[in-house]
Order: structure tokens, then sequence, then C-alpha cells
């Protein structure tokens, strides 16, 4: 298909990068994911960590290097309920 | 299959990150992102918050459900197809009226058509030499005037006007004879 310079030009500019942050928070996915499960399969074997993730799943998160995102919280909470 | 993870096709990449490879799904996203996220902000003109959203939630889902994949050659489509399921949901979840999202989606096969030709365009500049490929994501994608472009590149304005020209006459006939199914793409 032949484009003029004009139409490149626009098509180029249709595909801007997403805010900063973004692709690297979606990098970050499979790396958070294996601790999620890891911490989780250990809470299920552990009553006393289960306690201390519904009490304080902000700071137990922080303790195992996870950052506690809206998102990654409530996608514990949603796993632990 | 061996080289960069950014040269390799989609269909490499995706049987990679399949198989865990870590590098592999970090070039995927890094392909892919800007797609996604015009998809949620052109395509269903999702506001800032609920653009971030979807573009966590379509990544997340294509990390989960990238086994169900039957061809990994159609990696792009399924992509966008997903992008467009999650980005409806999203409409959907913050709306009373069913009317008022329809309304949203009229346009929007009409947009995403478009963005899947700048996905084949952004193909064709990633097999240009990195100054060209630099410049123009600079000036067209990232709207870097002149003035900043040569500042950080140490060149006058004037040359950066006849290297974008230049540059753009390069992708054009790149993309003349172009077949983007056999080509890594989209850095």
């Amino acid at each position: 298909m032949s484009r003029d310079l004009d139409t490149i030009a626009r098509l180029l500019g249709a595909l801007p990068p997403p805010p900063e942050g973004w692709v690297e928070a979606a990098q970050e996915l499979p790396r958070v994911r294996q601790a999620l499960d890891s911490l989780l399969e250990q809470a299920e074997a552990d009553a006393e960590l289960r306690a201390r993730l519904i009490a304080d799943l902000e700071g137990a998160l922080t303790e195992v290097g996870i950052a506690p995102t809206p998102r990654v919280v409530e996608l514990v909470r949603r796993r632990l309920s | 299959m061996e080289g960069r993870p950014a040269d390799r096709t989609d269909a490499e990449l995706v049987a990679r990150c399949r198989a865990g490879d870590g590098e592999a799904w970090n070039a995927l996203v890094e392909r892919f992102s800007r797609y996604v996220y015009a998809i949620c902000v052109q395509g269903f003109r999702l506001q800032a918050h609920d653009a971030e959203d979807a573009f966590q939630d379509v990544f997340a889902k294509v990390y989960e459900q990238l086994g169900r994949l039957r061809d990994d050659d159609a990696f792009r489509p399924w992509l966008a197809q997903l992008t467009r399921r999650v980005c409806i949901d999203r409409l959907r979840a913050g709306r009373r009226e069913a009317a008022t999202v329809e309304d949203d989606l009229a346009d929007s096969d009409d947009v995403l058509a478009t963005l899947d030709e700048a996905l084949t365009v952004r193909d064709g500049l990633a097999q240009l030499p990195g100054d060209c490929r630099e410049i123009l994501d600079r000036f067209f994608a990232r709207d870097e005037s002149y003035r900043s472009i040569s500042d950080d590149l140490g060149l006058p304005p004037g040359t950066i006007a006849s290297r974008i020209s230049r540059c753009l006459e390069k992708l054009k006939a790149v993309l003349e004879d172009f077949a983007p199914a056999a080509r890594p793409v989209g850095r």
C-alpha cells in the first residue's frame, strides 16, 4: 500500500508512548504474580501469616518486597476472601 | 531464535513468554504498549485513570491467557480483541445508560483500523537506522519541538528539519515494499 508523507507522519503521531511508569508496571507483572503466589501459598499453611495479611495487608506486602499498589491490594484481597 | 528479544517476530516472542522468558515478556510489553494505550484513549476515549486500569488489565490478561492463544502468528488481532473487550467492560462499568456506551463505540472501528495501520508504519520505522527511528519518534510520536530535539542531539534546528524530511522519505520507501508479518515489529 502506497502512503504519502503526510499520511505516514499522521500515522507516526497516532501511537505516542503511554505515560511514565505504565510500561514498567506491566513488565513487572510476572515477578509480582510469582511473589504473590508464593506469599499466598505460605499463608494457606500459616494461620499467623494469613491473619497478618488480613490485618495489615499493605505492610505485609511491603515486607516481602511487593509494592502495595491499589491493583495488587485488590487482587490479594480477592484471593484471600 | 538467537539475538535480542526486540528483534524477534511476534510469534517467537509469544512462544518465549509462554516458556517463562522474562526478557521476552519485557519486549512484548514494550512492542505493544503504544498500541494498547492508543486503543484505550483514542479508540474508546477512556479517561486517564480508566485508561491506566484498562492498560494494566490488558497485560494481566495477556499474561494469564497466553496459553490459550492457538496461533502465535495471530497475536496482534487477539490482543486487539482482548483490549477492545477490556475497554468496553470498563465503559459499561462506569455508565448507567447502555445507549451512551453504544454512542462511544460508534466510531471506534474506524479508529482501530487507523491504529492497525499506524502499527504497520511503526513496523517500518523499526527497519530504519537508529538515528532516523529516534528523530521521527521524537518529532511525530512524542511531539518534541525542533529546539528540544536539537538541544538533546547537539544539532542545529535546520539540520533537524532536513533530517526529519530525509528520514520520512526513507520510511516511505521501506513501507512501499514491506511485508510486516515476516518481520520483527513495533519498537
